[in-house]
């Protein structure tokens, strides 16, 4: 299935663009989306350890099982105010 | 509670914001905090702050921010405004208002508020340079 990912901050500067559609296994995790943008987007792969996830408006973790449809964020640590 | 959010990349308008502040009879606390960009960052000058925002979600975030604030404290009213975009150095990036019965609740749920902003909305800022 197919996975819309959307990069924000200097995600988009490590991985060139703002979002990307990427193919995934049925029943994949966010995990194994994470490792093939990690081949696709090597930059992107140092900032693994502070990468935060979102699935649509909410966080979610590594163990988390995509579902058709599902829109991706990746951003590092936040910091408004 | 009354919740108020606005994500903006126009000038934070303080007197508009006053003007349509609304108490009831039992409030007696207002806090009112306003986040303001310094001119320098790591010791350098600057002549602005570039707020990069993830809209949909920072508005979830801190919808949820708002619920905990309900569930934890008797506050009557919170209104947020973060800027969104470049915000030049001396200008407020953020107005944080909460009020309550008392001094400690509206304070304690400005600071948790601000805190959990900066933990979970997702924005970010790139300083430009003088």
């Amino acid at each position: 299935m197919r996975i819309r990912v959307h990069f924000y901050s200097y995600c988009k500067d490590l991985t060139g663009c703002a979002s990307v559609s990427e193919c995934v296994e049925p029943a994949s995790r966010i995990e194994d989306l994470l490792q093939k943008l990690f081949v696709r987007f090597p930059k992107l792969a140092p900032a693994q350890k502070s990468l935060l996830v979102a699935v649509g408006v909410d966080y979610q973790g590594a163990d988390y099982v995509l579902q058709e449809g599902d829109e991706v964020s990746l951003f590092p640590p936040v910091q408004g105010g | 509670m009354r919740r108020e959010l606005e994500i903006t990349t126009d000038e934070i308008d303080e007197v508009a914001l006053l003007q349509r502040r609304k108490f009831t009879g039992d409030m007696g606390a207002v806090i009112c905090f306003l986040g303001v960009v310094r001119g320098a960052e790591e010791g350098r000058p600057i002549a602005a702050i570039d707020y990069e925002v993830f809209d949909r979600m920072a508005r979830r975030q801190l919808d949820l921010i708002f619920d905990q604030v309900e569930k934890r404290w008797p506050v009557a009213s919170v209104r947020l405004v973060h800027r969104a975009g470049r915000v030049p150095a001396g200008q407020p990036s953020l107005w944080v208002e909460t009020i309550a019965p008392h001094r400690e609740e509206a304070f304690a749920a400005c600071q948790f508020i601000i805190a959990e902003m900066k933990r979970l909305a997702p924005i970010w800022k790139k300083p430009c340079p003088v």
